[in-house]
């Protein structure tokens, strides 16, 4: 009885954990599952994204011809980089306005490049000649760089400032009219 | 150091609750262990990774499935040993630049084994014709007749190269150890991909592809034929839906002998809202109903080259797994839904997995005999390296297994598909790392 009322009276915090262990026993395996998916959840652990205002990533890819290009290869001038894919279709129906900006780029005093993702080797230079493409064309074939512009699939254009800041992105296919936008936020267009 | 009695004894009963309250919390779990997935129903153990295909053909897209024999068959396409394997770069003044063009030409293997995946026969050739096999979303498919003889379809590009304007093939086993020459099923040149295949029980094919015939930048139509038991007779292909996705991988699935046929799809609204919906035809495939809606995603944005995947359970329960990005990044993961009415309604989606970046995830799904639902697809790992996951759910439709990294790629390995007999899981993708990919495949036996 002693020892009972000491029980009671005397260590209740005890009792009580004993009691909140003994309901999160029964809870735990129900909610375990939601658990993990929440460490495995949205952007866990991923670096900040890639955002207008913020420096581009750098990166270091092939072109097609085998040259090695970089972002740094392009500093000093505005750039656009355009992800594009070969199967994709909505980057083929935006590719007449990434090439009329590319044609006006010597004159401009900016660069385009295009970065192809999910792609072969083979299938980008065919599309590349059939679609008569003439700036540097790289192949991201590990998807470090789509990655690293946390962007989900091409199309995508950024615009990249003189100064290698991003100034706009466009997800999704370009329309004329917002390439223009874009190139005078890139300071590409004066 | 010196403890006084009280205590001691204070102690004691300290010590006391605190082992009650342990033993009780031990006996809780012991109760809960049928709730808990791994004791219930056993985690999936997967053997050694094995590679199929030839190792410097750069071997990619699988596809596997189940004999009515029980033998394993996998299809996959691989580089063409008698086609230039890379493209030569020359300079054109005419031009800034000037490519001496090769096409990527590849051709469909298929192989089987009849110990699981351990031991394979050595690879046929399906494709008579050197072409451009296309892969990733676009693998071959195959279907069996009943006796076990394979019918496949693949797609090639254009002769331009250009793979969003493609034609769907079409050979089978002739009896001799090979496979009759290639035929194009799209009846009009230039206009189909992404082709399936399913025998239906009554013994016919029904092959289905998306078809841009009508060739408005807006969304596709899904047509269809029908391919008769014996490979020869090919209906005319006919519309069966529109205003579809473009570059998302159907599926097809049969039940109530061959009469119900329902199709699942990336359907596409005027708003360009992207969810998934089920058709469903009762006149075995001639005609389907208006679309159902599985989930209201609320998916806007532009074609991913990832499809949804189906199948149905001894019960008739439709279960369906998908991909999508939803109305914020959030959102974004691969979702799970069942309909337990014959395809008049789904279930809330359920997250299967949720993204861990921005990537399109690729998904499928297997339903055992007893019910149980086997998912596989591929997310980026902590390292940003894309991997293969599985889980599985139990027949209950509310028991999911723990998530299961099954793949170690160091750079990606994407879009795994599953085959499932009454003892095995079989789950196989593409890795690659740079230029160079490889298929994989590992097999789990399944708990009884």
């Amino acid at each position: 009885m002693k020892q009972r009322s000491r029980i009671a009276d005397g260590p209740a915090g005890i009792w009580f954990l004993g009691l909140a262990m003994l309901v999160w026993g029964v809870i735990e395996p129900c909610v375990a599952p939601a658990v993990s998916w929440a460490q495995h959840g949205p952007h866990a652990g991923q670096p900040a994204g890639v955002a207008v205002g913020q420096p581009a990533v750098a990166f270091h890819l092939k072109t097609l011809e085998g040259d090695a290009i970089a972002l740094d290869t392009f500093r000093g001038r505005p750039l656009v980089i355009n992800f594009f894919a070969s199967w994709c279709d909505p980057c083929r129906e935006e590719m007449p306005v990434i090439k009329e900006l590319a044609a006006k780029g010597a004159r401009g005093g900016y660069s385009v490049v295009g970065i192809a993702v999910e792609d072969g080797r083979a299938a980008v230079t065919q599309y590349a000649s059939e679609a008569r493409l003439s700036f540097p064309i790289a192949l991201d074939s590990s998807s470090a760089v789509k990655r690293a512009y946390r962007i989900f699939g091409p199309p995508a254009t950024f615009f990249i400032d003189a100064q290698g800041t991003i100034r706009d992105a466009v997800i999704g296919p370009i329309t004329a009219e917002r390439a223009r936008l874009a190139m005078q936020r890139a300071g590409a267009l004066r | 150091m010196m403890i006084c009695p009280e205590r001691r004894r204070k102690g004691r009963t300290i010590s006391l609750a605190a082992i009650t309250g342990c033993l009780a919390l031990a006996g809780v779990i012991a109760l809960a262990v049928p709730l808990d997935w791994a004791s219930a129903f056993g985690d999936l153990a997967f053997g050694p990774e094995l590679r199929i295909g030839q190792a410097d053909r750069n071997p990619s897209s699988p596809f596997l499935r189940i004999a009515p024999n029980g033998r394993l068959y996998a299809a996959w396409t691989e580089s063409d040993p008698n086609a230039p394997s890379a493209p030569k770069v020359t300079a054109d003044p005419s031009h800034k630049k000037h490519w001496m063009i090769t096409f990527d030409m590849r051709v469909v293997l298929l192989a089987s084994s009849a110990d699981g995946g351990v031991v394979w026969t050595a690879p046929r050739r399906v494709n008579s014709a050197t072409e451009a096999v296309q892969g990733e979303e676009n693998e071959p498919r195959i279907a069996f007749t009943p006796d076990g003889k394979a019918f496949v379809v693949w797609s090639v590009p254009s002769e331009k190269g250009d793979k969003s304007r493609a034609n769907v093939r079409f050979a089978m086993e002739e009896g001799r150890g090979g496979f009759t020459p290639s035929r194009t099923l799209n009846e009009i040149k230039d206009t189909a991909r992404f082709p399936i295949l399913e025998r239906s029980p009554d013994n016919t094919f029904l092959t289905a592809w998306i078809d841009r015939r009508v060739d408005s930048p807006a969304s596709r139509a899904v047509y269809m034929s029908r391919i008769g038991p014996n490979g020869q007779e090919v209906s005319p292909s006919y519309k069966v839906a529109e205003d579809i996705c473009d570059c998302c991988r159907l599926e097809l699935a049969f039940t109530d002998k061959g009469r119900t046929v329902f199709l699942v799809n990336r359907q596409v609204t005027a708003e360009q809202i992207r969810n998934h919906v089920l058709r469903k035809s009762t006149d075995g495939g001639v005609t389907f109903g208006a679309p159902v809606t599985i989930s209201d995603d609320g998916w806007q944005t532009v074609c991913p080259h990832s499809g949804p995947a189906m199948a149905l359970d001894h019960r008739g329960y439709i279960h369906v797994t998908w991909f999508t990005m939803g109305r914020s990044l959030a959102e974004a993961g691969v979702y799970y839904s069942v309909s337990r009415d014959g395809g008049r309604s789904f279930a809330p989606r359920r997250l299967v997995h949720a993204n861990t970046a921005p990537e399109i995830l690729h998904t499928r799904l297997a339903v055992g005999s007893d019910g149980t639902v086997h998912l596989a697809w591929d997310n980026l790992d902590g390292a940003g390296k894309a991997q293969v996951f599985v889980r599985s759910m139990a027949s209950d439709g509310t028991t999911f297994s723990p998530i299961q990294q099954i793949s170690r790629a160091r750079e990606n390995a994407r879009r795994p598909v599953l085959a499932l007999s009454d003892r095995e899981l079989h789950v196989a993708w593409t890795e690659s790392e740079g230029e160079t990919s490889w298929v994989v495949m590992r097999t789990a036996p399944l708990k009884k």
